[in-house]
């Protein structure tokens, strides 16, 4: 296997799409000319052209409603968000339209749009570039949430998304983008299917569910309890909805205690959703109260100290996984 | 009801049941309990041998149509209780099927063995094959005064995680009994597996007091170890709740008993083919002077005084394996030869392990006699939630002085134990007091 980054594993991903069915197209801001803001979509424009790459004006709400129109029509949309900041001008389109036609047609009209972007804090872009907007999208039925940690991952998760008929919301991270990773090499097709999760480490101790980019600090947490002996089974469900419970469970009947990891706030989201479905299967299982470390309960400050204080920390996890293994340090 | 023990099987394999059909026995820490068929069939095959101990809800056999394949059955039986949860992999979304997700959520939360519980579901049309003694629903009536009757320890409700109560389930161990680490003293997995590596827990608690550290003490003739029977399990537990809880303290008088001697003897000289025993008339005196002295007639349940309506006397019954206390209801409003027929009665089945569980609940106040044995006084173990309990000693010739000259007395000895949390000293000396005056002047009882 190689070594990809993860803004070549996607950009990978949606190339081979691309070729592999003229109906997928990809449109955003700067994703052609510009070679895309975080260069993901660099040389698609050179490669498939002007009329399968397509830049588009600031304007979300006018392309998610634009990509959401071709997808009723039979095209494959890609709709790239420049972060996922800016789809909150676009959201009543994928509530009210993308995540509903569906039904509303009777089950007569596919929607295979895949939203994509970068997801929560890069470094330093304040409070209103930071969001983790996994809370939002994860609570509409009738949409796919997928939040991949790897290169792999994002890669086969997202030609899993462009061939799937429903709306997807495809998470990604501008602090991921650089992250390296084994990807199978060109030519071994790979599609991840939605609602499987990934045992990132085993271990007998105490389960920790991470998505998104804390899955990095979760492992590198782990690394650090199995020095004082504590051995942390990290599970990466992968796609937040739907939600590979029994694999969670599996882990937590094995470990009997349970952390969950998430970027966005505290008050509900995928993260709480999780913590409820774990208590309610694996009642009899648990040795602790199940614990959560997300962001802190505040508007993300840009002082990169403070950023840093608010983002879930390595050493947040490890004491709140001291705490459910009833080991805190004196 | 945490365990029972299966004492006899009165079907064998192969042999046809009908709805209501006794099928085996079952030995629970009160009572040896009938077990009766809920179907009709035949029996395919007994899972449980005579002698095993088992939680509620075990299957202990099957029963089904004659020549019926039963292995698949067999199978889940032999792999145990735990299914896996029923997940959501759908493809659709994670919450569209929340009506089946709750439903494996009841059958997880009644039911360690839920796995035969989803089989049943599934083949519902064919079910009734398995025959599971349910307890809980054939004790339904009995099982709310149960719990009341059951003693709460001080520290009222104990804590532990939901995997130590299942592991505590599993093994057998009373958690009153494990000490807690977590936070509230909360009884994690760590705290029970110490518990049980110390050697805690039932397959120790028969040989070791807690002082066979090593196991050295007896190498050279070890103890024969025998196990505990339920009714042992249940003595064992309760009593050492009751000390360890209760805080006992004792007041003993010494009666004058020439007066009962002589009405035993008058009350006996009316009877033709019946007799009535100085036991029958202390319960007699011991109850009306609690409805004389009601104080003395309480209990400390949940942080409150509960004082009773009832004057319900436990009568301590000694049985081959041990004791049992089962109570005379209302025992201040019966005659003293009623009061005899129904301890005669009570007494037969006990020995026989007939009595019911409500015939050896909610006593408000028990009796205990050691006399017969010649044993002049001892102190006794409260029965709680009982307030107190009254030892008798036996009767005995002695000296005593009378009018200032010594004479050849009869006495007897009654030590009360009391729980100081409802009954203090000065309670429990008062109602010795009102006690004494009718054992010594029988007639008084009357009044």
């Amino acid at each position: 296997m190689r070594e990809l980054r993860y803004r070549e594993a996607v950009r990978e991903a949606i190339a081979e799409e691309m070729e592999a069915d003229e109906s997928v197209f990809l449109m955003g801001e700067e994703v052609g000319h510009y070679q895309g803001a975080y260069k993901v979509s660099e040389g698609l424009l050179a490669r498939f052209g002007e009329k399968r790459v397509i830049d588009t004006p600031i304007a979300e709400a006018g392309f998610a409603g634009i990509g959401i129109g071709a997808a009723m029509t039979g095209l494959r949309p890609v709709i790239e968000f420049m972060t996922w900041n800016f789809s909150f001008v676009a959201f009543d389109q994928i509530i009210s339209n993308a995540a509903k036609i569906r039904q509303m047609s009777g089950g007569t009209i596919d929607v295979p749009i895949v939203f994509r972007g970068p997801n929560g804090a890069a470094k330093q872009v304040a409070s209103q570039h930071s969001h983790s907007v996994d809370p939002f999208y994860t609570n509409i039925p009738g949409i796919f949430v997928v939040m991949p940690a790897t290169p792999r991952d994002a890669k086969g998760l997202l030609k899993t998304a462009i061939r799937c008929n429903d709306p997807v919301v495809f998470l990604e991270g501008e602090t991921l983008y650089n992250v390296k990773g084994e990807v199978p090499d060109e030519g071994e097709e790979e599609l991840i299917p939605f609602g499987k999760g990934r045992i990132g480490r085993e271990g007998t101790d105490c389960t920790i569910v991470a998505f998104g980019r804390p899955y990095y600090e979760t492992m590198q947490a782990a690394e650090k309890l199995a020095e004082d002996g504590i051995e942390c089974e990290v599970v990466d469900p992968r796609t937040l909805r739907p939600l590979d419970l029994d694999l969670l469970v599996e882990s937590v009947k094995k470990t009997h205690r349970c952390v969950v990891v998430h970027e966005h706030w505290p008050y509900g989201g995928p993260g709480a959703e999780i913590v409820d479905q774990i208590q309610r299967h694996a009642f009899d299982w648990l040795d602790a109260p199940i614990e959560r470390v997300g962001s802190l309960d505040v508007p993300m400050p840009y002082a990169s100290n403070l950023e840093n204080f608010v983002l879930p920390t390595v050493e947040r996890i490890t004491d709140a996984v001291r705490k459910v293994t009833y080991s805190e340090k004196k | 009801m945490e365990e029972g023990t299966l004492a006899k099987w009165v079907v064998s394999e192969g042999d046809s049941v009908d709805v209501d059909d006794l099928l085996a026995e079952v030995e629970t820490d009160k009572a040896t309990m009938e077990f009766r068929s809920f179907d009709r069939g035949v029996l395919l095959k007994i899972l449980a041998d005579e002698g095993d101990t088992l939680a509620p809800d075990t299957p202990v056999a099957i029963i089904g149509e004659k020549g019926e394949d039963i292995s698949e059955l067999l199978e889940q039986v032999k792999s145990g209780g735990g299914a896996e949860p029923s997940g959501s992999s759908d493809d659709d979304a994670a919450e569209d099927d929340d009506d089946a997700e709750e439903e494996a959520d009841e059958s997880e939360a009644e039911d360690d063995t839920d796995e035969s519980d989803d089989a049943d579901e599934s083949d519902a049309p064919k079910s009734k094959k398995k025959k599971k003694p349910k307890k809980s629903s054939k004790d339904s009536g009995d099982q709310p005064k149960k719990k009341s009757a059951k003693p709460k320890k001080s520290g009222d409700r104990i804590f532990a995680s939901p995997l130590v109560r299942r592991l505590a389930r599993e093994e057998n161990v009373d958690l009153a009994e494990v000490e807690g680490s977590g936070p509230h003293g909360r009884i994690v997995k760590r705290d029970l597996e110490e518990y049980l590596e110390s050697g805690g827990g039932e397959a120790s608690s028969a040989t070791s007091g807690g002082f066979s550290s090593g196991g050295t003490v007896w190498d050279r003739q070890p103890p024969v170890v025998e196990k505990a029977s339920q009714m042992r399990k249940a003595i064992a537990r309760r009593l050492t709740e009751s000390k360890q809880t209760v805080p006992h303290f004792y007041l003993t008088i010494d009666v004058d008993a020439q007066g009962l001697i002589e009405t035993r003897a008058e009350m006996n000289a009316a009877l033709t083919d019946e007799k009535v025993s100085f036991n029958d008339l202390v319960i007699k005196a011991a109850a009306v002077a609690l409805r004389r002295f009601p104080d003395a007639n309480a209990s400390w349940i949940d942080g409150a005084i509960h004082r009773h309506q009832v004057v319900d006397i436990s009568v301590a019954v000694a049985v081959a394996e041990g004791l049992v206390t089962p109570v005379v209801r209302d025992a201040d409003r019966k005659g003293v030869l009623a009061i005899s027929r129904e301890v005669k009665e009570l007494a037969a089945r006990a020995r026989n392990k007939k009595l019911t569980p409500e015939e050896m609940q909610n006593g408000t106040f028990s009796i205990s006699n050691l006399g017969m044995y010649g044993v002049e006084e001892f102190a006794a173990v409260i029965n709680p939630p009982e307030g107190a309990l009254l030892a008798v000693g036996a009767l005995r010739d002695t000296p005593v002085v009378k009018d200032g000259q010594l004479v050849a007395g009869k006495r007897m000895k009654l030590t009360l134990s009391c729980d100081h949390r409802v009954v203090d000293g000065a309670i429990g000396a008062q109602y010795l007091q009102v006690l004494q005056t009718l054992l010594e002047k029988p007639a008084t009882m009357l009044l």
